[in-house]
């Protein structure tokens, strides 16, 4: 929103020991943030009112005239100017040889062979307007050789503050509002608004004003003025709007625009000669309606419109419509000025993409006891520029539901706990007087009333007052404190920990990657992988819209696109997915390889797995062989992970026909871990074992197995044999067929024999014969 | 006599420079100074001698014992130094190293030093109810963030949380009060991707509830996880804020540390960077976990991880963290 510090100006007692360049510093940690503060009007210098004597058309050019212009000097000046609308009498800006526009010093110079000694300006070259069409036209009173910047106020310091740190302040929505909190700030008085009394004359008529939903219009104030001859704005207003990013249209228009940027409240004007009865109603589904930007509106029944007679007159705090805007040839205005339910508005205001600077003020919630004063205010600037203006209606107010003041008992003992320190009585009362509150000291808290337009929205409990009083006491006055000492010990929850053990485990020890990647499948990804997925979907979305229940399949397209710039990789995740209606924790990872490296790449999947459990949990994991139903997993490999009895986990392979659509001769091994129980399963305590204190000896085998049997079954082989000197057996090699055993053989109590040694063997040997195996010694 | 010693010693010479294996110089020590040896017979020998002899060869046939051990013992020191492996050790490969995800690496440091301070680490589901994202934090039906285009809202009636704030009711709800805890996660909203915006990204949740808990404590608890964090001395304001959860409700700014408060472009000329949005819990709130206002206060606050790890690591595009390409992870290493 843009503010105009010379409007503001206005509103303070001795605004000028205020320093309103500095000043917003100040504001952005009290109130609001600022974005920008520019001074406007600077770049121009040496311009005056001028009146032109004499004009002549120039008699080498079409539209060019010779003018001779009085600006204070003691002879006329002449001067060369192209516009149209010059003529004898017209009072004008002037700028003199030697003066400034933009930057660029005008010169004498001749134009066409005739010396021209400075410039008429227009209102675009003076920078307040976009009209260019013409020579600035001053009223007849205008002081010849005044300095135009005495006359009008073109110097200006202009605010930006940002919206949204607005958002909770509807009483910042105008200039009147924001010249409030800069009196506070400073400590200056705030000047009454000046207000044009309506006295209800019984004689005249009542308006016809119906409100169906008061739930959603809480006031509507209607007013019938005739009598409006002089339509046009005056400069000073004029440039106000063009500052604070309006374009003037006509004094009417103007001052429902202008009330708004004043107070805050919307105002809206309709020809006084067409309305008949108001009616403030819901609209109806797939009604549609014209708007004043002459786009036709598609309606619902959510929408809240009014109505004249049965016709539709304009939704409701947006915009008004095509058919009421006011003519130029009225002279008859019916004034309207509301207060509506703020999510109701924006509803309406989103669902027709229409968001227009009413609107974004009736979101706020505004005050319903400002409906009065603007139309109070805008009488009296009315007035002032129609004198015979008349007021042919009773001020016509509906309003079914007043808001009045709340009163709210602030505690001292909270304020001086959130506080950190003890307020005095005077300065609790000082400051939240300054902001229009009243104040009533008590023994133990403050009876404070709040003022309606605060009342709307921000300040309901004393919590809001706490807020109030400490930034005007000043933010920038609190100290650090740290929290009084506690050392009680605690850790609620070990999961973050866990999560960031695993990672850091998987980062270090086997030099993996970790993704972080979205909780909705990649519906491109699908698409071309012809996979169909059934999940939870974000509603309103038809692209990447359904969330995923398999994070390692999900992180398939992150795997595609480092298949690009690596033969080779590894990445992994700790994701949530979405697995009946619920939330579960997943770690996935993903070894990607050459193709002919699929039982490297696969066995080292076993590995990573067996290590996590085995370091993190002391715990022994088992592979069971499983029938892979998901249709993108190889159906003969893969592996489902056990603790005892307990599932934990799955390894699976991508499958070809997948595989090849990601990249050509690659394998895709996926390992996914079920966090949630991960994080279940109580690290096992070791216990320190007797170590035997003679030497233990290994003895390697090699065994040729049939080329249809695995590793599994020779396990079970293994298992079989039996003896007491047996503490621990593995398979340390295998190349092709052949897998080399390890057995480490020992005793608890004597140092082995020879004897022992060579029984232990044979019977091994014979063991593996009986089984019908090949043993290479 | 001496002739027969030195001759020994020239034979011991020559047999050592035939000797090739470990083995071959055990022989050669046994024949040469052996119990059997002729040195040792010639030891042996002198006790017959006159008194006169012995003094006169003893200290030689000694000393040329000790000389032949001398020998045999440095050639065999010879003969292993000469069997050591050799091997070109000038070679270095290329040295494997996995990557933690930058937001995990500042997910930790923040929360290391938030459990310095006491704060312990909880979570909540990514996938979450009206009621935890809005509801209990004061977010009432008809609220801007409710809206459908910064929220993501399920079929199954759910919505994905659009801040970790909702884990302040879980924790108040689990534990009770005091409590001190920060919850980091992945929180959603609905945005067009580009440089600036993700739909996807991090935050920290850090609450403190106890008895009297002031504006001022806020303050001191932001400016040592932020010194910390940042890893120099910070500088901090309040500023007006409002969020539904708090009252009242502050932005956090932080001086800019590249200017140092003068003013440059990281800091859009004002010299101050919005870090962290925080406030003081809103009564509603501690009734909605449970906790009773009259008896309990607190603070609470949000701090943007994605947007402190683009700091820390200065990137531009915060594409990138969610796009799992490794030749852009990798650069941020473990710690």
């Amino acid at each position: 929103m843009l503010i105009s510090c010379n409007k503001l100006k206005k509103y303070i007692d001795k605004s000028e020991e205020i320093d309103w360049l500095n000043i917003w510093k100040t504001f952005t940690i009290r109130t609001a943030e600022v974005e920008e503060v520019k001074e406007v009007g600077k770049q121009i210098d040496n311009v005056v009112i001028a009146k032109i004597i004499k004009c002549e058309k120039h008699p080498d050019s079409d539209h060019m005239h010779i003018l001779e212009v009085e600006c204070g000097e003691a002879n006329p000046v002449q001067v060369v100017c192209g516009a149209p609308n010059v003529r004898v009498g017209l009072k004008t800006a002037f700028i003199k040889v030697g003066g400034h526009i933009d930057g660029v010093e005008i010169k004498s110079r001749p134009l066409r062979g005739i010396m021209s000694n400075g410039m008429c300006c227009s209102k675009k070259e003076l920078g307040i307007s976009d009209e260019h069409d013409g020579i600035i036209e001053l009223p007849e009173d205008a002081p010849v050789g005044m300095n135009i910047k005495k006359y009008l106020p073109i110097e200006d310091i202009i605010v930006e503050i940002d919206n949204k740190s607005l958002t909770n302040r509807p009483d910042l929505w105008g200039h009147y509002g924001i010249a409030r909190e800069i009196s506070a700030i400073t400590e200056h008085e705030l000047k009454s608004l000046e207000l044009f009394n309506i006295k209800n004359d019984e004689k005249l008529e009542t308006l016809k004003i119906k409100i169906n939903n008061p739930e959603l219009c809480y006031r509507y104030t209607g007013l019938k003025i005739e009598n409006i001859k002089n339509n046009k704005t005056p400069l000073e207003m004029q440039i106000f709007l063009y500052y604070v990013g309006m374009r003037s249209i006509s004094l009417i228009v103007d001052l429902t625009n202008y009330i708004m940027l004043e107070l805050g409240q919307p105002m809206h004007a309709f020809d006084g000669r067409i309305v008949k009865e108001i009616e403030v109603g819901l609209a109806n589904d797939k009604d549609t309606f014209k708007t004043l930007d002459n786009v036709e509106r598609n309606l619902t029944k959510d929408m809240l419109m009014i109505k004249n007679g049965k016709e539709y007159f304009g939704i409701a705090g947006v915009m008004g419509g095509l058919d009421s805007e006011i003519l130029k040839d009225t002279t008859s205005v019916f004034l309207e000025s509301a207060t509506f339910n703020a999510g109701s508005i924006r509803k309406t205001a989103v669902a027709l993409g229409l968001r227009t600077e009413a609107s974004a003020r009736y979101e706020k919630s505004l005050d319903p006891n400002m409906t009065k004063t603007a139309i109070e205010r805008l009488i009296y600037l009315l007035q002032k520029e129609n004198k015979e203006l008349k007021i042919s209606s009773q001020l016509t107010d509906v309003y079914p539901n007043k808001l009045d003041e709340t009163i709210i008992k602030l505690h001292k003992k909270v304020l001086n706990r959130y506080m950190g320190k003890i307020m005095e009585d005077s300065t609790v009362k000082n400051i939240l007087e300054k902001l229009g509150f009243a104040v009533e000291i008590e023994e133990e808290y403050f009876n404070v009333t709040v003022p309606t337009y605060r009342a709307t929205k921000d300040i309901k409990i004393e919590q809001d007052l706490i807020e109030e009083i400490a930034r005007i006491y000043g933010l920038e006055n609190f100290t650090p404190k740290p929290l009084k000492l506690d050392l009680t010990v605690k850790e609620h929850e070990t999961i973050y920990n866990q999560e960031y053990e695993v990672k850091e485990l998987l980062a270090t020890k086997y030099d993996l990657n970790e993704v972080n990647s979205y909780i909705w499948y990649d519906t491109n990804l699908l698409k071309r992988l012809e996979i169909e997925k059934k999940g939870v979907k974000l509603l309103g979305k038809t692209e990447n819209n359904i969330l995923r229940d398999d994070l390692s399949f999900s992180l398939l397209n992150i795997a595609e696109n480092n298949f690009k710039n690596y033969n080779k990789f590894g990445i992994f995740e700790i994701g949530t997915i979405i697995n009946n209606n619920s939330n579960k924790r997943v770690l996935s990872i993903i070894l990607a390889d050459e193709e002919k490296n699929i039982e490297k790449t696969y066995n080292k999947a076993k590995e990573i797995c067996t290590y996590i459990f085995k370091v993190l949990k002391n715990e022994n994991i088992i592979f069971k062989n499983h029938i892979n139903e998901k249709e993108y997993n190889n159906s003969k490999l893969g592996k489902i992970i056990f603790i005892d009895n307990n599932k934990v986990g799955e390894i699976n392979v991508i499958n070809k026909k997948i595989t090849n659509k990601l990249a050509k001769k690659k394998v895709i091994v996926c390992i996914d871990i079920d966090f949630d129980k991960y994080v279940e399963i109580e690290k096992k305590e070791k216990i320190s074992e007797e170590i035997s204190k003679y030497p233990m000896v290994e003895l390697d085998y090699t065994i040729i197995m049939p080329k249809e049997l695995k590793y599994e079954d020779l396990d079970e082989i293994l298992k079989n044999y039996k003896s007491k000197l047996i503490k621990k057996y593995y398979l340390i090699g295998k190349y092709e067929n052949k897998y080399t055993i390890r057995y480490l053989i020992g005793s608890d109590i004597k140092t082995l024999e020879q004897k022992e040694l060579q029984t232990f063997k044979e019977r091994f040997i014979q063991h593996i014969k009986d089984n019908n195996l090949l043993i290479i010694e | 006599m001496e002739k027969e010693l030195e001759i020994l010693v020239e034979e011991l010479e020559k047999e050592l420079q035939n000797c090739q294996k470990e083995a071959d110089l055990l022989n050669v020590k046994s024949s040469f100074i052996g119990k059997k040896s002729k040195i040792s017979q010639i030891l042996g020998s002198l006790k017959e001698m006159s008194v006169e002899d012995k003094r006169k060869y003893g200290s030689i046939i000694n000393n040329t014992k000790k000389k032949m051990e001398e020998m045999i013992t440095n050639y065999a020191e010879n003969l292993e130094n000469q069997n050591e492996v050799v091997f070109d050790d000038s070679v270095i490969y290329d040295t494997q190293i996995g990557s933690l995800h930058p937001v995990t690496i500042v997910a930790k440091e923040v929360t290391e030093c938030m459990k310095k301070m006491g704060f312990t680490v909880v979570s909540g589901p990514e996938m979450e109810t009206e009621y935890y994202n809005f509801e209990a934090l004061n977010i009432p039906k008809d609220h801007p963030a409710r809206d459908m285009q910064d929220t993501y809202y399920l079929d199954n009636g759910m919505l994905l949380r659009t801040q970790t704030s909702g884990n302040q009711i879980h924790a108040m709800e689990k534990y009770g009060a005091p409590l001190k805890v920060c919850s980091p996660g992945r929180v959603f909203r609905n945005e067009d991707l580009d440089a600036n915006h993700e739909n996807t990204f991090f935050q920290v949740e850090g609450m403190v509830i106890d008895k009297d808990i002031s504006i001022e404590n806020l303050l001191y608890t932001m400016k040592q996880i932020l010194t910390e964090v940042m890893k120099c001395e910070v500088n901090l304001r309040l500023r007006p804020g409002f969020f539904p959860f708090t009252e009242p409700s502050y932005e956090i700014d932080m001086e800019c540390t590249i200017c140092k408060g003068n003013g440059c472009p990281t800091c859009k000329n004002s010299g101050w960077i919005e870090i962290v949005p925080g406030g003081m819990v809103h009564p509603n709130v501690l009734k909605a976990g449970g906790i009773n206002p009259e008896e309990y206060n607190g603070f609470a606050f949000g701090l943007g991880l994605t947007r402190l790890a683009m700091m820390k690591y200065k990137i531009s595009d915060i594409r990138i963290l969610n796009g799992g390409d490794i030749r852009y992870l990798k650069q941020f290493n473990i710690k």
